[in-house]
């Protein structure tokens, strides 16, 4: 299981991850910062929880406490958030709901200790790098799909209209394609509406 | 079959034994309970856990005699405010569990408060989250592979920062790049040689080989080995072999004709003691990175040297780990008597931050991590086992046990020809 490869570029860059600490300044606070200055990260610590996140931050532990529940906000409900990790002193129905809510990617335990931080952030990082990556990959993946969707349509009204079949439609829309310097979908897309304007009516 | 969480139906532990009726899992603290404001005339006992049998037992007992000589010290110039410091060791062979239950012993019955040992990470990692629980402080005298900070521990070895930079730049220049690694099968020869791997990549070097070992390998694996590192004829070898297998790879090596000269063992463990152990006609011409050799010329160091001698004898052979157990007993008896007490509580409100002027040169306890400020030097074996001191840093290195990126752009720390 050991990396025969060079140290992780994740980890080579840990002292340049900057991490925001949404604590109290109590005796867990002070040993979440005192040890994140040991691993080397750049640390900011407010607390209560701010209504604008000010800073840009790459990673977020965000004290789940009772009293905060019932705060409005609203930077919480923004996509793109950076990942968070809770941490918990309760762990009670109601708090654990409240962690879900979160875009959590792991979680500690008050009291805190200094073992365990930085597998915990190492972990949470890389799992949001991944799904970073995923949502870009499902992105793209349904940008595909739905030019798949209007190619097809297109290529029946076309076999309908013209009497042409599959393979000639396709060619029709791909030459145009290249000659106009366009997309096939884009093609596709005037070849719908034209159809539309037209008035005929065609099941894709 | 899915098992649902036992009900509470633990085995009792000699911990939950001796605290009769309190249940588990809530321990006493300690400084509540009996410190040596409470008994004021009695000895204060310290515990030591080095081991005395295994295979890492050369250099422990090593360290062992560095911490008797500093207690020896300490009670001739008046103990700790006119109180004996007294002793409580036992024998750990070398084993992490049996290094948990001893420290468990030690401070449950022997109701210490302070615990001096442990060499092997694996040890170490034993022991910590027993001191953690019966909040008692484990001072560490040995160099480790770094990613450990505990409010309970004290590292006083060198981390990776004080000592592997400073080798991976000296071989580099010295003798090339292109790098055979060999060490133990256990973390600390793992981590150590990740370091040693990105140093050497960062330069454009070449590892041409990772190997380890099991602890306990035979003669024919060290000969192997060194047919191994003949067929690929390295710059130098980086070895991270430790306890009674360093000898064996000196021996193979040696048996092979392996020229220390052209092709080296470059080393962060291998000292004084193990040299004697295994002769210096088979050491003689390899190198270690290390903040204390014998062969230190300072005064402390001589004045130190001279008071071992007085008590153990002429032949007397001292090493980086022998320093450190001795200068951390001596920092902790000066952190004993500054608050009077042996409470853990009152001890980490002084220790960290604090200095001596160690044989190495001035030490001193980083307020914010739990190690030491240390003095990187590299030396090189000579025909009486003793270390040539080659090159040396200006000054101490702060520690920096969580840097992961180590870097040899960086010349603050870098080691300098020493001025002869």
């Amino acid at each position: 299981m050991r990396s025969s490869s060079g140290t992780s570029r994740l980890l080579r860059e840990l002292r340049s991850l900057r991490v925001l600490v949404l604590h109290p300044d109590d005796h867990d606070g002070q040993e979440l910062i005192g040890q994140l200055g040991r691993i080397g990260c750049q640390v900011k610590a407010f607390w209560p929880p701010p209504d604008k996140l000010a800073d840009e931050a790459d990673l977020i532990f965000f004290a789940l406490r009772p009293e905060i529940l019932g705060m409005d906000l609203p930077w919480l409900r923004k996509d793109g958030l950076p990942p968070m990790i809770p941490v918990v002193n309760y762990e009670n129905p109601v708090i654990v709901e409240a962690v879900l809510q979160l875009n959590a990617y792991g979680v500690i335990a008050s009291p805190v200790k200094s073992s365990g931080l930085l597998t915990a952030i190492a972990v949470a990082v890389n799992q949001a790098e991944k799904a970073r990556t995923r949502e870009k990959y499902v992105h793209r993946l349904e940008q595909r799909l739905s030019a798949q969707r209007k190619i097809a349509k297109a290529k029946a009204i076309l076999m309908l209209t013209r009497n042409m079949s599959e393979d000639e439609a396709y060619n029709l829309i791909r030459n145009r394609a290249m000659t106009k310097r366009m997309t096939t979908e884009e093609i596709a897309d005037a070849v719908i509406k034209a159809n539309e304007i037209l008035g005929l009516d065609v099941k894709g | 079959m899915w098992r649902s969480a036992p009900a509470v139906k633990r085995r009792a532990t000699a911990a939950v034994r001796f605290m009769g009726g309190v249940a588990a899992g809530t321990p006493i603290p300690l400084e509540k309970n009996e410190t040596m404001k409470t008994r004021p005339q009695d000895p204060i006992r310290i515990g030591v856990l080095f081991s005395e049998t295994g295979v890492t037992s050369v250099i422990e007992n090593s360290e062992r005699m560095g911490t008797l000589l500093a207690v020896q010290e300490i009670n001739e110039a008046g103990g700790i405010n006119g109180r004996e410091l007294q002793i409580v060791s036992y024998d750990p062979e070398s084993r992490p569990t049996r290094f948990a239950a001893l420290a468990e012993k030690l401070i449950l019955e022997d109701r210490v408060h302070v615990i001096l040992g442990c060499y092997m990470s694996s040890t170490r990692k034993a022991v910590v989250p027993v001191v953690e629980r019966w909040n008692a402080l484990l001072m560490y005298p040995t160099l480790y592979e770094g990613f450990e900070y505990s409010r309970n521990v004290i590292y006083t070895g060198a981390a990776p920062n004080q000592n592997s930079v400073q080798l991976a730049e000296f071989m580099m220049r010295q003798f090339g790049s292109r790098v055979f690694m060999v060490g133990s099968d256990y973390i600390y020869p793992y981590e150590s040689n990740r370091i040693m791997s990105d140093l050497i990549l960062e330069r454009g070097g070449d590892k041409v080989a990772e190997h380890y070992v099991p602890l306990d390998a035979s003669w024919e694996h060290y000969i192997t080995l060194a047919k191994k590192i003949k067929q690929f004829s390295p710059d130098f070898i980086f070895s991270t072999v430790v306890g009674d297998g360093t000898a064996l790879l000196h021996r193979a090596y040696a048996q092979l004709k392996l020229d220390p000269a052209r092709m080296p063992i470059a080393s962060l463990t291998t000292c004084e003691a193990e040299v004697q152990q295994m002769g210096a006609g088979i050491a003689e011409g390899h190198i270690t990175s290390a903040p204390y050799f014998q062969s230190v010329a300072t005064e402390a160091n001589r004045r130190c040297l001279d008071n071992f001698r007085k008590r153990f004898g002429v032949e007397v052979v001292t090493n980086q780990c022998w320093e450190a157990a001795y200068f951390q007993t001596h920092l902790l008896a000066g952190a004993m008597r500054a608050v009077d007490s042996d409470s853990v509580a009152d001890l980490l409100r002084v220790l960290p931050g604090s200095e001596f002027d160690a044989p190495q040169g001035k030490v001193r306890i980083d307020e914010h991590n739990h190690h030491t400020y240390l003095q990187p030097r590299i030396g090189r074996i000579n025909a009486k086992g003793q270390f040539d001191i080659l090159e040396e840093a200006t000054q101490r290195v702060r520690p920096d046990p969580y840097l992961v990126s180590h870097t040899l752009t960086d010349w603050s720390a870098r080691v300098r020809a020493v001025a002869r």
